[in-house]
């Protein structure tokens, strides 16, 4: 199974989150832009990870799936 | 090379990256200095930076092995590079992912439709046709040659992306690391940039190779090598 279309799907959501129009105006107003600017910072290093352990878990499974197809992992 | 092999290799390489990866969370979140002009919201350039890098060196990698695979016909060779296309995409998606959050405070706008942003999204674009192409066609062989040019011309992309900056009017900063003169950036910046870098080839390494096994693998059983 191709990894990337459920990698895009997330990524898509993610974005759907963050440029929902109206969502960071609203704090503009609300919080102070100290407080935005950490929220950025948090929000990529987020998702950089996100990104990074979902491409770790997908070659994981796909071990794991190889491995019980050829019951123990036999050599490449 | 075994299976066992390959998750060795990249166990080591993925432990020395998380070990450098804490330290670097470390040096950006309590010791790097706070940049005068932008704020807090400059310490996403300790990802953004290394992610680009890491994202050109892994569409290098594809590029060279497509080349060669094109050449020598080592069905091993497109094995790497779907491997490195896929953590170029990853890292890639990082760096179109954190340059907007970083531009909204910086520059008071999401998205612009800057030369070098431009190139980056179509690069983007053409290793997500270099996924496309290879399973577009009845036949397997034709759609990994197909694959095998797209990513050799997506990597033409990386020098123009690089030169943008300078040959066109951009709002995107040019250079200050990559720079003929040298990198000027702090001291302590700087480091953090090379420990931010060097954490990430090693992770990008260790998924790499473990990436790759897989593909291996994938392959011995279709052609019956290995029984299922």
């Amino acid at each position: 199974m191709n990894p990337l279309p459920s990698v895009v799907v997330a990524l898509v959501a993610i974005a759907a989150l963050l440029f929902a129009p109206g969502v960071l105006e609203g704090q503009e107003t609300t919080a102070p832009r100290q407080m935005r600017h950490f929220w950025h910072v948090f929000a990529a290093y987020a998702i950089a990870w996100v990104l990074l352990f979902g491409w770790a878990v997908s070659i994981a499974r796909r071990i794991g799936r190889l491995e019980r197809r050829v019951g123990g992992g036999e050599g490449t | 090379m075994s299976l066992a092999t390959v998750r060795w290799g990249a166990l080591v390489l993925g432990v020395a990256g998380v070990a450098l990866t804490l330290l670097f969370h470390w040096q950006v979140f309590f010791w790097v200095p706070t940049e005068a002009s932008m704020g807090i919201v400059q310490r996403i350039f300790y990802i953004h930076l290394p992610a680009a890098w890491v994202g050109f060196l892994a569409f290098g990698i594809v590029a060279i092995c497509s080349a060669v695979y094109l050449w020598l016909g080592e069905e091993k060779l497109d094995q790497a590079a779907v491997a490195a296309a896929e953590g170029g995409m990853i890292f890639t998606t990082i760096v179109l992912t954190s340059g907007p959050l970083w531009a909204r405070l910086a520059w008071g706008t999401w998205w612009t439709w800057d030369p070098r942003l431009t190139l980056t999204l179509l690069l983007w674009f053409i290793y997500l046709g270099y996924f496309l192409v290879r399973s577009s066609t009845e036949n397997p062989e034709r759609g990994r040659r197909f694959a095998a040019v797209v990513g050799i011309v997506g990597a033409l992309n990386i020098p123009l992306i690089h030169m943008s900056v300078v040959w066109f009017r951009s709002l995107h900063p040019p250079p200050i690391v990559a720079r003929q003169d040298g990198p000027q950036l702090h001291p302590d910046m700087l480091t953090t940039v090379f420990t931010a870098l060097g954490a990430w080839t090693l992770i990008f390494f260790s998924l790499f190779l473990l990436r790759y096994g897989v593909g291996r693998l994938e392959a011995r059983i279709e052609q019956g090598v290995i029984p299922s």
